[in-house]
């Protein structure tokens, strides 16, 4: 018995196409109670996600026969085989189970490392397992990729870091304010940036966000998205007292906040530290704010920087993480009942040093 | 085990407050992104023969180990090995001993420095009183030199948050608002266990000799300590002199604190006669 799995994901199909193939929520169940009842599937999860749409399951004869009845179920009208060109991929072991685990981990997701996938595999799972379509297969197969992807994130730089403008700008945050929500965050300029970063920060608990923006309405707008206060544009320095965070992001040609109106403002501010978060071009905040004690400016080279080099650093833990993986997945499919013993597994695929490229047991084939 | 003095014991801690130092190095230069356990124990495992080292001179003495440089230097160290051992406990603050251990290796080599450890001893009328006494001022001198440590930390932060913006990020450190709460407890907590060191020196002195003060230098000591850290609390307070200025305070009070002390308790007539 082993794991067989038919997708299609951001790597094989543009989102034009995959919104096509995309499965609710809601038809969920039924497409499960299906897949069970068709006499070639014994254990089935269905992943669907905004990336990708994925059947994980195990066939009760051959891999082809369940292949062809998931197809005809979940994306009726559409063989895998037939077309040259498909964007369906089918995996099997142990190209499956590694990439089954690759998905927990974040490493098969558009941005590497990202978090977002494992709640919804263990969502997938969940539901798979309420309406009874996982057996001792899967159950082990997706409890071993949940604790893999655990460790990976835990010990390697794999989900380190941010790599986007507003969750770098939302770190920065936590390394001055000990507690976000206590802060007050002033947007400058309601542009798209600014509102990205905005949101991140209201996400992380920030409960009073100020907005102001030439154009008032644009302003009460994202206010009230965000359960803010919109303030006229020309008001917004008397509310600067109040402020722990900028975000400014306004047309201006020329810097609105320098060193000179910065120092009277901090001192009347008791000398609280002050993020400064500019991602206007041209700058709305002189570089020289930054050495008034107690400020910390940002600009958007700044961010970029830092979201660039995070990426970078993921990318670095790559190859440790499919090494693990690999590992992984060859002790899952050789501890199964009925496997090969592990030794006897290794003299048959003699010249192979890598035990993850072990083939998968004979009656898998 | 009459081969294993004190002193011995002492070195074996000094030991470990070096390996810490090295060990420290490496964590400084990996930007402080991975878990301190390591630099923990080392401390813990110096702390251990620290305390052995303490105890085995305070009963071979029969008194408790704060009679002169050597041993008050020892218990200045011990103190924050203690407090540190208590905050570190709270994972991101363990880094605070990678900012600690070459200020304890440095207090350890200053403690070995021969002519230091005057075992004749000061004349102990009530020595109860005195051992208090001694306790408390040491003890808020090793809260002092923690404040020290926590503020320099502070000032790397800072220093990465406006220079090396990555590395800020890439560290474990705790916010800055974390680090200047904690240097400003723990700044109180010295300033509250100094006021109770004098109290209970005055008390000693009534007790011994009939009079609340008596000109001395080490007394005029901590007259001035107690004065710098009350001024470096008020301007915290009332004028609101936060962040790097307030880091720079308590350096700069710990760094007199630490350089006229061994000065002024060799001028002493009462703790060094």
């Amino acid at each position: 018995m082993s794991v067989t799995i038919i997708g299609i994901s951001h790597h094989t199909a543009p989102v034009v196409e995959r919104e096509k193939f995309a499965v609710a929520d809601k038809d969920i169940p039924s497409i499960l109670k299906k897949l069970r009842d068709c006499g070639q599937i014994r254990e089935t999860v269905i992943l669907s996600t905004c990336n990708r749409v994925e059947i994980y399951l195990t066939p009760v004869t051959t891999p082809e026969k369940a292949i062809a009845v998931a197809m005809e179920t979940v994306f009726p009208g559409h063989d895998v085989e037939s077309q040259a060109d498909s964007p369906f991929y089918i995996l099997n072991e142990p190209e499956s189970m590694e990439h089954l685990f690759s998905v927990a981990t974040g490493l098969d997701s558009m941005v590497l490392g990202e978090t977002e996938v494992f709640g919804q595999l263990k969502l997938a799972y969940k539901s798979a397992v309420e309406h009874n379509t996982t057996g001792a297969i899967l159950n082990k197969a997706f409890q071993k990729a949940f604790s893999i992807a655990k460790k990976l994130r835990c010990n390697t730089g794999i989900q380190r870091g941010s790599v986007s403008v507003a969750s770098v700008a939302v770190e920065l945050a936590e390394k001055i304010f000990d507690i976000l929500k206590k802060q007050t965050v002033m947007v400058i300029g309601a542009g798209d940036t600014s509102a990205k970063t905005a949101r991140a920060l209201a996400g992380r608990g920030v409960q009073n966000i100020l907005v102001s923006n030439r154009t008032y309405e644009n302003a009460l707008s994202l206010a009230k998205e965000l359960n803010g206060r919109a303030v006229p544009f020309d008001q917004w320095p008397e509310c600067f007292d109040d402020v722990d965070i900028v975000i400014s992001s306004t047309a201006a040609t020329e810097p609105i906040i320098d060193r000179s109106i910065l120092e009277p403002l901090m001192q009347k501010r008791d000398w609280r530290p002050l993020l400064l978060i500019d991602i206007a071009v041209p700058r709305d905040i002189h570089p020289e704010a930054n050495f008034v004690e107690n400020v910390f400016l940002y600009n958007i080279d700044d961010l970029q920087t830092v979201a660039d080099s995070y990426i970078e650093q993921r990318k670095q833990e790559i190859s440790y993480c499919k090494r693990v993986i690999k590992e992984k997945s060859a002790e899952l499919i050789a501890s199964r009942p009925g496997a090969q013993p592990r030794e006897s597994r290794q003299d048959a695929s003699a010249g192979r040093l890598n035990p993850g490229l072990l083939e998968p047991p004979a009656e898998n084939l | 085990m009459s081969w294993l003095e004190d002193r011995h014991l002492f070195l074996i801690a000094i030991l470990a407050y070096g390996l810490s130092v090295v060990y420290s190095v490496f964590l400084w230069r990996g930007g402080f992104r991975r878990d301190n356990w390591t630099n923990y124990s080392l401390l813990a495992s110096g702390f251990v023969f620290h305390t052995l080292a303490m105890l085995s001179r305070g009963m071979s003495f029969a008194r408790c180990p704060t009679q002169n440089l050597y041993e008050a230097t020892l218990f200045i160290a011990w103190s924050m090995v203690i407090v540190y051992l208590f905050v570190g406990i709270w994972p991101r603050l363990r880094f605070l001993g990678a900012f600690a251990s070459p200020v304890l290796f440095a207090m350890g080599i200053f403690a070995l420095m021969p002519g230091l450890d005057n075992q004749a001893g000061p004349i102990q009328p009530n020595r109860a009183l005195t051992s208090l006494h001694a306790a408390l001022v040491l003890l808020a001198c090793g809260t002092f030199g923690l404040s020290f440590v926590t503020a320099t930390m502070y000032l790397t932060q800072e220093h990465d948050l406006k220079a090396d913006k990555l590395r800020a990020l890439l560290s474990m450190l705790p916010s800055m608002e974390r680090m200047e709460s904690l240097i400003g407890r723990l700044i109180a907590a010295g300033f509250i266990l100094l006021t109770a060191g004098i109290a209970v020196g005055i008390a000693n002195l009534k007790f011994t000799q009939d009079t609340f003060i008596k000109y001395d230098s080490m007394v005029l000591w901590a007259l001035i300590i107690w004065t710098v850290y009350l001024l470096v609390i008020l301007l915290r307070g009332l004028h609101a002199r936060r962040g790097r200025s307030f880091a720079l305070a308590a350096m700069a009070s710990f760094a007199f604190l630490f350089l006229t002390f061994w000065g002024f308790f060799l001028l002493s007539s009462i703790h060094h006669p």
